[in-house]
């Protein structure tokens, strides 16, 4: 069995700290401090964006 | 439901193999052959794809803590809102663009003298996918693999997006004040400004560089293009006293003879199209051609041969003049001047050509006649090209086309240039779009001889070897930012931007305009103003130059007179080939399927395309024949050391079924030195070119030896086997004549299941395998359609490539010169789908219109799917490829395919979307689809229209009556899984066994 070769303290931090450390994440992101946007807000982007701009002159075949 | 096999097939099922262990059936390949996936495939012990270690004895408790655990997590995450985007409305909307409406704008793509007529698909303002003008009458909707993938290029990082003096960025007022500076200075001093730039196609380039020279009568310009065969060139002005463009006409064609010349590896797509016309039979009395294969390496022409010969390149001369003689013998007159004494009668000596196939090519010839054609391959030597003008003009050839073109400059005119710069001949330096500094063979020479030239500016789009030689570089657009115009057979063809430029670039010809005006001549405002005023001139009534825009093209009849034979140029190519004996080894030096000259290097769609013949991604290992291999004690990624003259490269080595004894080929274009994809990718073969124009790509006393070591090839052609079954059928025509219905009597199946009830529409596909060149047209326009990421070599090599459709490539026979069948193998679309039975979340289902489909958010990664499909069709992301990715890279998505994250099964959808814009479309015109309207990607990329997708539900739509094809068979179909794609059967006309004259 794998189990015998895993002590019991072990076994038991995994367990515990699992949910303690998810439920701290889940109240983190309910109470983020500083965090005063609308979640509406579009995310900043790290770079500016390409503008992208039709051709001039140009003639479609169809669209 | 009982399901009954199709009667037909060969007598015997011929005897496939793909990789030389299953040929010569080794423990390993048989073990490999059985084995789902590659080792490398799944995760091992010590694999941390996923960021974590793989654990052995895991237990039970644990496994469920975990999933607790990971669901809470899920739950928690999931309310998390940040990197959420918004869609926010266009303030102010540009006419041409409507949110969700794709735009198609003709356009075209040139590539050295070929020029290809395309149509640009854009999504809100951003070209997404190139397919060939259906207006054009050559190419008629069709393109090459390269010209597919250019798009990339238009988003490639690493461009250039402003003017640079001396490593410092400036505005285009000062760059071009600093180049109008040097070419005044240049003008003053009365001395040369070389300009070197790729060849020139376009009527209006040429206009623009006679201006030039007007305005700067010390101007020098080379037209360079160094994977294109100075061969070729040498030997057209010797037969024809000027450079000629030849095309090929295949629909006019009987018989068929290459020397050496690949015009079905995808690059002309008008003679794929011939050729599968040609070959798409309906009935075994149809009309029927030839084609004889005289090669070194193994071409794609080759592997489509009705009778390959291997011939060693440095013979293919004294072949050809030496059948030419034969036909003389047979009455066939030589043209005025044309001397023939220095060949000798009957077949060359150093050749292992069998005398009953010698005397089958001569009647096949002579028969033929005026539908007979020789084609000669652009690297070859000089002598083989002068050989198929001769046999051309001796029979009177219908099909093929010649047309006085722009003269090229050799590697022997560039030597010359490197020359005057290095005695101080020039005041300046212009490169334009060329990379000498990495094509030239001496590259230390090129690089002390450019050192010397004052003033040096750059032209380009992404800096590589030359950039890092001048002082000066100008970004230039890429060709769908850009205007201008081409010449070709039955067209003048436009180019129109697609686009407005991404970055502060300008097209080089404005550049040059700008040079123009600034040293006293005349000149418009814009190339654009430039080359409307010209056609507008030009134009016939009751046409305009708007209409012209909007086709893409102008109808025209060819002007051009076919340049005349001269025959007097014949008795001294005779006696070189006479004397062209093979010295030992030779080496073969071709443009890289992927990376051409080394321009598309770069390009991560096409390094990761298997290399039709090699199979090989991400790297040019030189091919070795078996015989070679064996001698010298090679195998497969072994380390060995080339040598050609004072020369050396280290690189690995590939063993290739039916390349001739005594022959080694390798890919140009690799071995770059800059450019975030291509840098460090293969080796860089260019130094390895000779300096004699007339065999530079044919070197002679070659030496080749192992190096130690082995080196981890990215090879496909051993992916994905299936094994040992009756996956793909080849008939010889006489096969086919005798017993159209075939001989395959397979059991009749029982199925657990009920058939499948299709209320409107089941679709399927047909894929003839006479027609399929194996070219990778299709892998490539899927990949750019469905976003289909790149993996990179490593994880190649481990066998996780990710394209929707591959080609399976099969030998069959010996291993020194097989046949070869292509297959394309993508998801079959089964009714009875085994993927689908076995998935836990229901992520791959069946539609009611017989499509195999995927609901990616559903799917939790089990990859049971994989394991049970018996195609091995079904991709898994293994990593995440394409999240982190951002502008510009992203902007080629195909919005209408999602993009799949890590932990995802993919596959081919039948290009679902394209099935629901037509059906969108048709819905709101309030009528059916029409047969043909709906074209996936593979199809529409096919340029031998091998691939026929359709409605199975209606009996009169094209792939309905394909299906009823005598040479039809579905793979695997005695599992009962009911595939929707149905292949028809390879044909191959030999001249020996089984054959018949070609018509």
């Amino acid at each position: 069995m794998a189990d015998a070769h895993k002590p019991l303290l072990d076994r038991a931090t995994a367990l515990l700290a699992g949910p303690f450390l998810l439920g701290q994440r889940a109240l983190g992101l309910l109470f983020l401090p500083g965090k005063g946007t609308l979640p509406e807000a579009p995310p900043e982007c790290a770079t500016p964006r390409i503008t992208v701009t039709p051709p001039e002159h140009a003639i479609k075949r169809r669209g | 439901m009982k399901t009954r096999l199709p009667d037909h097939g060969p007598l015997e099922t011929p005897r496939f193999w793909r990789t030389l262990e299953e040929r010569i059936e080794t423990p390993e390949a048989q073990q490999a052959a059985h084995d789902e996936f590659l080792p490398g495939v799944v995760p091992t012990q010590d694999d941390d794809v996923h960021g974590l270690p793989v654990q052995d004895g895991f237990s039970r408790r644990d496994f469920f803590g975990l999933v607790g655990a990971a669901a809470a997590l899920a739950a928690t995450v999931a309310c998390d809102r940040k990197g959420q985007g918004t869609i926010v409305p266009y303030t102010k909307r540009p006419v041409e663009i409507v949110p969700g409406v794709a735009n198609f704008y003709a356009s075209a793509f040139q590539e050295g003298r070929h020029v290809y007529p395309v149509l640009v698909k854009t999504r809100e303002g951003r070209p997404i996918h190139i397919m060939g003008n259906d207006e054009h009458p050559g190419v008629k909707g069709k393109t090459s693999p390269r010209a597919m993938a250019d798009v990339l290029r238009l988003y490639d990082p690493d461009r250039l997006r402003a003017p640079r003096l001396e490593g410092r960025t400036l505005g285009w007022m000062e760059a071009e004040t600093q180049f109008h500076k040097a070419l005044q200075t240049a003008k003053n001093a009365g001395k040369s400004l070389l300009l070197i730039s790729g060849a020139v196609a376009s009527p209006s380039r040429k206009a623009l560089l006679a201006n030039l020279r007007t305005a700067l009568p010390t101007l020098e310009h080379l037209a360079i293009e160094p994977a294109s065969g100075d061969a070729a060139e040498e030997a057209a002005k010797a037969s024809f006293g000027q450079p000629v463009d030849i095309q090929p006409r295949l629909a006019k064609s009987g018989v068929i003879l290459s020397l050496g010349a690949d015009f079905l590896n995808g690059e002309n797509p008008e003679a794929l199209a011939a050729w599968g016309t040609k070959r798409r039979l309906k009935n075994a009395h149809e009309a029927f051609n030839r084609l004889w294969v005289l090669e070194g390496p193994l071409t794609l022409t080759g592997t489509n041969a009705d009778q390959r010969l291997p011939v060693a390149p440095s013979r293919l001369g004294a072949v050809a003049f030496a059948l030419a003689k034969e036909l003389v013998a047979k009455g066939l007159p030589l043209p005025p001047g044309a001397d023939l004494s220095a060949i000798a009668a009957g077949i060359p000596q150093g050749t292992d050509l069998p005398a009953k196939v010698w005397s089958n090519l001569v009647q096949d010839l002579r028969q033929a006649g005026r539908k007979a054609v020789v084609l000669c391959g652009a690297q070859m030597p000089a002598e083989a090209h002068q050989a198929a003008h001769l046999l051309n003009a001796m029979l009177g050839s219908e099909a093929v086309a010649m047309q006085p073109a722009e003269p090229l400059a050799t590697v022997k005119d560039l030597e010359a240039a490197a020359r005057g710069m290095a005695e101080g001949r020039y005041a300046a330096l212009v490169l334009w779009d060329v990379n000498p500094a990495y094509t030239f063979p001496r590259a230390t020479a090129w690089k002390d001889a450019v050192a010397k030239v004052p003033f040096r500016a750059w032209i380009g789009q992404v800096p590589d070897e030359a950039a890092a030689q001048c002082q000066l570089l100008l970004p230039e657009n890429h060709w769908l930012e850009s205007w201008d115009d081409f010449t070709t057979a039955g067209a003048d063809v436009l180019q129109q931007p697609t686009i407005g430029t991404l970055y502060d670039t300008r097209q080089g010809e404005d550049v040059l305009l700008g040079a123009i005006k600034a040293l006293g001549g005349q000149a418009p405002a814009s190339y654009h103003a430039f080359l409307k005023e010209r056609w507008q001139q030009s134009l016939p009534t009751g046409t305009s130059f708007e209409q012209a825009l909007h086709d893409g093209l102008l109808k025209t009849e060819s002007k051009a007179t076919a340049p005349a034979f001269m025959g007097s140029s014949v008795a001294a190519a005779t006696r070189r080939a006479a004397e062209s004996n093979p010295e030992g080894l030779e080496l073969v030096l071709f443009p890289g399927f992927a990376t051409h000259d080394g321009r598309h290097a770069n390009n991560s769609w096409l390094q990761e395309t298997p290399d039709p013949i090699t199979k090989m991604t991400w790297d040019n290992p030189v091919s070795v024949s078996v015989q070679d291999a064996q001698a010298l004690g090679i195998q497969e990624g072994d380390l060995v050391r080339l040598s050609v003259d004072d020369t050396t490269l280290s690189l690995p080595a590939v063993i290739q079924p039916g390349q001739a004894k005594g022959v080694l080929t390798l890919a140009l274009g690799y071995g770059r030195n800059t450019g975030s994809v291509a840098k460090g990718v293969g080796v860089n073969a260019f130094p390895l070119m000779g300096l004699d124009p007339a065999s530079a790509n044919v070197r002679k006393g070659v030496r080749l030896a192992k190096a130690g070591g082995k080196k981890e090839l990215s090879r496909t052609q051993s992916h994905h086997r299936m094994e040992g079954r009756d996956l793909v059928r080849s008939l010889t025509l006489e096969e086919y004549a005798d017993h159209p219905q075939g001989h395959h009597h397979g059991p009749e199946l029982v199925s657990l299941y009920e058939d499948q009830a299709f209320p409107e529409h089941k679709w399927g596909m047909v894929i003839d395998l006479a027609a399929c060149t194996g070219c990778s047209a299709c892998v490539v326009a899927c990949q750019s359609e469905n976003n289909v990421p790149v993996v990179g070599p490593e994880q190649v090599a481990r066998g996780r490539e990710m394209h929707w459709i591959r080609i399976d490539r099969y030998y069959e026979g010996e291993l020194e010169n097989p046949k070869v069948v292509h297959q394309p193998m993508l998801c079959q679309h089964c009714d009875n789908a085994p993927c689908e039975n076995v998935c836990p979340v229901n992520a791959t289902n069946h539609s009611p219109e017989g499509l195999n489909q995927m609901a990616y958010n559903r799917c939790v990664g089990t990859r049971y799917c994989a394991n049970n499909c018996p195609y091995k069709v079904r991709r898994f992301n293994f990593l995440e490829y394409t999240a982190y990715k951002t502008e510009p890279e992203t902007l080629v998505n195909n919005p209408e395919v999602t993009v799949r994250p890590r932990g995802v099964m993919e596959k081919c959808s039948f290009c679902v979307q394209r099935i629901n814009d037509v059906k969108i479309r048709a819905k709101g015109e309030s009528r059916s689809i029409l047969d043909g309207e709906i074209t996936t990607a593979c199809m529409a990329g096919c340029a031998s229209d091998a691939i026929v997708f359709g409605d199975l539900k209606d009996p009169k739509s094209k792939v309905s009556q394909l299906v009823a094809n005598s040479r039809a068979y579905r793979v695997l179909e005695e599992i009962g899984v009911k595939p929707a794609i149905t292949y028809l059967a390879d044909l191959k006309n030999p001249a020996v066994e089984g054959g018949r004259h070609a018509i």
